[in-house]
């Protein structure tokens, strides 16, 4: 009995830990790394009238002969047509400048949240995230009704006398600006929040009590310390950013033309499954590539200063 | 007449012409209804190693942080050095403070933490160098200096957060529990280290602790504090021999508490008719009207204990021993006195334990003489 019961636990310890590691294993395998594979397969293929609409990867040729087929022309097309390139940079350039109004705009809102009393901070929070009982769709709607040059906003300045005539805003990348910092801001703001929660106050006294002012405290202290916040926010707003596609396409005009918008209508109006797919992988690569490096970077530069 | 110099300068306390260093003039902090600190007026002399004392919520925290301008006082004054700095704010006093969680800065090494203060008054590059240079040495950190707080141990943080809190030469060093955080043998070690290193430096120290043997371990002085207001400051030997209320008396160590009320007074003693009965005769220089009720406290280690009265004694109290704890160094006795209380007594076991006489249910005199403890109006 004594041996049973002392082997037992063992045995099952191995099997709940092969069955916590597999789980989360396999949910990325069926949703991530298998679709992942399909869309790196069509993207080396070939368009074709057929139903998919592209050429298989391989085929049984005569008996015994196995043709496979990797089409790279896509990759190329992309990489030497102007058009991708400049979509690629606009969005990365779009990403990266509302990842910075995020988070210019999202930084005051979470210390304030974290800094107001604990009966305030929930209603605070709330108001944070109401507008996701609302669908994503509706809201960038909306703001086509704001922004349209009878819009409200229109409306209002002119009411005000600040302009003369009604602004060009909607169809312009001013208005994906718009419409991007108002969906993504609360990706930004909530990380703060979490990590400015976090921070124990006990260090802004000490600061304030080795002689720092209370300005000169926060770049010294509260700023270095909700990096990891920053660094979450950063990322969960600029990634998707990146991709974006209704935006763009409510939104923006036909000089703010982004990947995601590209790769739809490859995919949609094109019927070119291959090039939309090599977008993807490319799109995949800009965005996974550089942030891999920069968590290696970051790993290194810890270790060194241990 | 040299004598009393000295004991002047020892003990700043005692000459009245004395300037304090720290005078806190009837400070008041009110949160909504609750007084933390209610009227407390104190005078600390530099050099002192000045303890508030006091259970938690006793207002002897919100005191300090009063002192480090991290609270501003509902009314009252503190003067540091004779410089009003009540409205100074913290980052511009001449004060530092080493915090409870030591609230060192988790993304600086134990070097960048010491050297921070010194920054923060453009102290040039080389001086503040060997400041922090000698801060670790006289810490014995030197080694930990490229480490960060999370690589250390709490005894090292603790040592750290000190360093930095003496990197400025401070006036006045506040210590919020400064040996809460670390387990009892490093607390005791680290007592004495303390003391040294505060005689060392000649800075004055005030530390609030709710540990009455560290008070009474390392303190000049000591005050203790109960719903916002100070109790009883005096040395702790004084603030153990002869509290002057009830809760100063229960606070410190054990006491045996008689209440009754004046019946006599005899030169410099009076006769007190106990409520449990017997009369007891005390030493006390209050000239307390006859009838004023009154409580007799005598601590434990200063009675005596016998199997018969002795034939000449007064404050004689006889009970059967009901309770025997040995502690190895010392025994307690719990003895229920024929008036039905429960009376706690301490002796030093010079014996070893199996020769001692006394067991449970026996029957036994306790005596003290009149001058072995204290009489308590309050």
């Amino acid at each position: 009995m004594s041996q049973s019961t002392r082997h037992h636990p063992k045995g099952r310890r191995r099997l709940s830990r092969l069955v916590n590691i597999g789980v989360p294993y396999f949910w990325l395998g069926l949703f991530f790394l298998l679709p992942f594979m399909i869309v790196l397969q069509i993207s080396v293929a070939e368009t074709a009238l057929a139903q998919p609409p592209y050429t298989a990867l391989w085929e049984w040729v005569a008996d015994g002969l196995l043709q496979i087929q990797i089409n790279l022309q896509n990759f190329m097309l992309i990489w030497e047509d102007d058009i991708y390139l400049a979509a690629f940079l606009n969005s990365l350039w779009v990403a990266l400048i509302c990842t910075l109004l995020c988070l210019l705009l999202g930084y005051p809102m979470a210390y304030a949240i974290a800094t107001a009393a604990q009966r305030r901070r929930m209603l605070l929070l709330m108001l944070i995230v109401l507008p996701f009982w609302t669908s994503f769709l509706i809201r960038v709607y909306a703001w086509i009704g704001i922004l349209n040059s009878n819009g409200l906003l229109n409306s209002f300045l002119l009411w005000l006398g600040i302009i003369d005539a009604p602004l060009q805003i909607l169809h312009t990348q001013t208005a994906v600006y718009i419409g991007v910092v108002y969906s993504y801001l609360p990706f930004m703001i909530l990380p703060l929040y979490a990590n400015l929660t976090r921070l124990d106050p006990a260090l802004l006294e000490a600061a304030s009590d080795l002689g720092c002012r209370p300005l000169r405290a926060f770049f010294k202290v509260t700023l270095p310390l909700s990096k990891p916040g920053i660094i979450a926010g950063s990322m969960l707003v600029f990634i998707p950013v990146v991709g974006e596609f209704v935006i763009p396409d409510l939104l923006g005009g036909p000089s703010s033309l982004m990947v995601g918008k590209l790769l739809w209508t490859e995919f949609f109006s094109n019927q070119d499954w291959p090039l939309a797919s090599a977008l993807a992988i490319v799109l995949l690569a800009v965005l996974v590539v550089p942030f891999v490096l920069m968590q290696r970077l970051q790993q290194n530069m810890d270790e060194a200063a241990s | 007449m040299a004598v009393t110099t000295d004991r002047r300068l020892l003990e700043p306390w005692q000459d009245p012409k004395a300037p304090p260093y720290l005078r806190i003039d009837r400070v008041t902090k009110r949160f909504g209804d609750l007084y933390a600190v209610d009227d407390v007026s104190l005078n600390i002399f530099k050099g002192e190693f000045f303890s508030l004392l006091g259970s938690s919520g006793c207002g002897k925290s919100t005191l300090l942080r009063l002192l480090a301008g991290f609270e501003y006082p509902t009314s009252g004054r503190i003067f540091i050095d004779g410089v009003d700095v009540t409205d100074v704010p913290p980052y511009s006093r001449p004060v530092n403070m080493m915090f409870q969680s030591y609230a060192l800065f988790p993304h600086m090494t134990v070097e960048q933490n010491v050297e921070f203060g010194l920054k923060q008054d453009r102290i040039p590059k080389k001086e503040r160098q060997e400041r922090v240079g000698e801060m670790l040495d006289l810490l014995k950190i030197t080694e930990l200096r490229k480490r960060r707080p999370d690589q250390l141990s709490g005894g090292q943080r603790q040592r750290v957060a000190l360093a930095r809190s003496l990197a400025k030469h401070p006036k006045l060093l506040l210590l919020d529990e400064p040996l809460g955080a670390l387990d009892k043998r490093l607390r005791e070690s680290t007592q004495f280290e303390l003391v040294n290193l505060q005689e060392r430096l000649g800075i004055t120290f005030v530390t609030v602790t709710h540990d009455q043997e560290e008070a009474m371990t390392m303190s000049t002085r000591i005050a203790v504090m109960d719903a916002g207001q100070i109790m009883q400051v005096d040395t702790p030997t004084a603030i153990y021999e002869f509290p002057n209320c009830r809760f100063t008396a229960e606070f410190i160590g054990s006491v045996n508490l008689f209440e009754g009320k004046v019946i006599e007074r005899e030169a410099d003693q009076v006769l007190i008719e106990a409520h449990h009965g017997g009369t007891l005769r005390m030493r006390s220089f209050h000239p307390h009207p006859l009838g004023t009720p009154v409580t007799v406290a005598i601590r434990p280690e200063k009675m005596r204990l016998s199997e018969a009265p002795s034939p000449d004694g007064v404050n004689q109290l006889r009970g059967i021993v009901e309770d025997i704890a040995y502690l190895g160094d010392v025994s307690i006795y719990r003895i229920r006195s024929n008036g039905g209380q429960l009376v706690e007594m301490t002796l030093t076991n010079h014996q070893p334990r199996t020769e001692q006489a006394l067991t449970w249910e026996q029957a036994v005199s306790v005596e003290w003489s009149p001058t072995s403890g204290v009489v308590l109006t309050e």
